[in-house]
């Protein structure tokens, strides 16, 4: 049987650590384990070589070099012939590689010291299979057939028109069609420079509004840098994220909402969200399983992605289209408790009862509509006039504030708040209240 | 001259870590093996058990050449080192074998502390054909990763 390298995808995901051999001109052999392969097309391979100018210097005496390859779910090891081409210090494949290694490094807190420097290209000229003493273990789960699950998911998609329903069905139909069950949905605000999490799949509790600053951890740097990244194993890595806990008490203090995360994820995978040439978010999932997310889920996920910020994006649109509807009759029910909501101005943090709901542009929003309704009654306002109101001092923001009320929204139901926001309709929202609300602002 | 190796490399040696074999026979082709399993009672020759039927090619390098370069790495902290020298082949004596299966079970319990199942394991790990790879060895090198990597630490020249 001839082996190709496209055969060997399992070898390229960084699970177990490849080896290479090299010889000097006298033929004093050199060994040694290498962080990354990649493979470049059908017949080359690139490998990150940070730290061994030995290897570095035996491949231009003799470019003669030897390759042992295992594959990360059956242990199969696969020996390669290879021949030094050239040697890569930039470009997107080593952006690309760069990217991923720093990602992996950074979990398992090698920051820095695993720098790729330059990548060695190999031509390959041989590849063949190394007997193995074990029988071939049992075949692996089937997965389902991408293409569909795709064509499905993103049919699903395009039929919603607002923020909410895009965000669901994205995250539906990940684990409805795809068979995962852990994903988080991140719009980035550029103000801030963070990611903040609108949509949760699988996670107890959700997360919804907690944020990642761009460029830290997987989530932060698919965002920063525009690209996919993908750990494989983290069987030796410490979680990026807060460890999972019951937090409530935690965000009073600290007005950040924990990011969830598996405790015992083994395999992630972040994913931007493009629209119109722009990083717009980040689709992130994680799994138990290793090596849980091939090249084909990634494809797959990249077009769900894409989907999702355009019709995001279109809906931010679309929301801004519908006309201010009168508010229907001012009978509104007599409201005998009281909820205390407190408005810290130097972060715009919220706190409802003494509980932390949230904070920056909405927290504005919440508390802009508060007043409305103290002044005037008011409980309906439309996605225009928040946009045109200057007394809520929006940053020029272009794309999101669709999913600020969503965030907000899903943020106040999750608290279980006597005061809730409803849909009305394309760009319109309601204020909900089981209490009367009594407005302080913290000026300091 | 001291000893190329201090008691603590040698227990690191005979601890459980990955066990990895560079030849190159006088073609110069590299070639790539794994032991399984290392001991160096002496502190002076390192013997390592390699199985004949599935590195061939390392045996016969050996065999043409006595080159070889061979790295012990702990699987959990990546700590390395790199010995180079020249060796002599012969089979392995069942008490040897027996040695080398003490190892397999030390490496396999370690790996699978790391989540790795056993069957991933089965395929790097074979004693058939086993032979003795006695090594002489002339410098050891740090090899993991970071601003050490590639030092010598022993050098046999004086």
């Amino acid at each position: 049987m001839t082996l190709n390298l496209s055969d060997l995808q399992g070898c390229f995901e960084g699970v177990v650590p490849s080896i290479i051999s090299t010889a000097d001109a006298d033929g004093v052999p050199n060994i040694s384990y290498l962080s990354h392969v990649v493979m470049v097309d059908d017949r080359h391979v690139a490998l990150s070589n940070q730290f061994f100018a030995k290897t570095a210097a035996n491949i231009r005496l003799n470019p003669q070099a030897t390759l042992l390859l295992v594959d990360g779910r059956s242990g199969l090891q696969f020996r390669l012939d290879l021949v030094f081409a050239y040697a890569l210090e930039k470009g997107p494949l080593f952006d690309h590689t760069s990217l991923q290694l720093d990602a992996s490094s950074a979990q398992i807190g090698m920051t820095g010291v695993m720098k790729l420097r330059n990548l060695d290209v190999f031509r390959v000229t041989k590849i063949g299979p190394i007997v193995s003493p074990a029988e071939t273990s049992e075949p692996l789960p089937q997965k389902p057939n991408r293409l569909a699950a795709v064509g499905k998911i993103v049919e699903s998609i395009v039929a919603e028109t607002e923020a909410d329903g895009i965000v669901d069905a994205t995250l539906e139909g990940i684990h409805g069609e795809l068979g995962f069950s852990h994903a988080l949905l991140l719009q980035l605000y550029e103000e801030r420079s963070q990611l903040i999490t609108i949509g949760s799949l699988g996670y107890r509790p959700s997360g919804i509004g907690s944020d990642v600053p761009l460029g830290e951890g997987v989530i932060g740097a698919a965002a920063a840098q525009g690209q996919l990244v993908k750990v494989s194993d983290m069987s030796r890595v410490r979680r990026f994220g807060a460890a999972v806990r019951d937090t409530s008490l935690d965000e009073n203090r600290t007005r950040s909402i924990p990011l969830p995360g598996m405790p015992d994820a083994m395999s992630q995978i972040a994913v931007p969200l493009v629209a119109g040439g722009a990083v717009r978010g980040v689709l992130f999932l994680e799994s138990q399983e290793r090596l849980a997310f091939d090249r084909e889920d990634e494809i797959a996920l990249s077009i769900i992605s894409r989907q999702a910020a355009v019709s995001l994006t279109l809906s931010e649109k679309l929301s801004l289209e519908a006309d201010p509807q009168q508010d229907s009759a001012g009978e509104h029910p007599v409201l005998e408790q009281i909820v205390q909501v407190v408005h810290h101005s130097f972060d715009d943090s919220v706190f409802v009862d003494g509980s932390y709901v949230i904070k920056g542009i909405a927290g504005r929003l919440l508390v802009s509509m508060l007043e409305q309704y103290l002044a005037n009654g008011r409980l309906e306002f439309s996605n225009r006039e928040i946009r045109l109101d200057k007394a809520l001092k929006l940053p020029d923001f272009k794309h999101n504030l669709e999913t600020r009320l969503l965030l907000l929204r899903r943020r106040l139901d999750e608290k279980q708040l006597p005061i809730r926001l409803v849909r009305l309709g394309r760009g319109q929202i309601g204020l909900r209240l089981e209490a009367r609300p009594q407005l302080r602002k913290n000026l300091s | 001259m001291r000893w190329p190796l201090d008691r603590n490399l040698a227990d690191f040696i005979e601890s459980p870590v990955m066990q990895i074999i560079g030849t190159a026979g006088v073609s110069l082709r590299p070639e790539i093996g794994r032991g399984v399993g290392a001991w160096c009672d002496d502190l002076r020759t390192i013997h390592l058990v390699v199985s004949a039927w599935q590195w061939p090619q390392t045996i016969a390098n050996l065999r043409d050449n006595a080159q070889v370069a061979v790295t012990f790495a702990r699987p959990t902290d990546y700590v390395s080192y790199q010995i180079k020298g020249t060796a002599t082949v012969r089979e392995a004596e069942p008490a040897e074998i027996e040695r080398s299966s003490l190892y397999t079970v030390a490496i396999v319990s370690s790996l699978m502390k790391l989540g790795l199942m056993p069957e991933m394991i089965a395929p790097w790990l074979s004693k058939r054909e086993a032979m003795l790879v006695s090594i002489d060895p002339s410098s050891v090198f740090v090899q993991t990763p970071g601003a050490k990597a590639g030092t010598r630490v022993w050098n046999s020249a004086p």
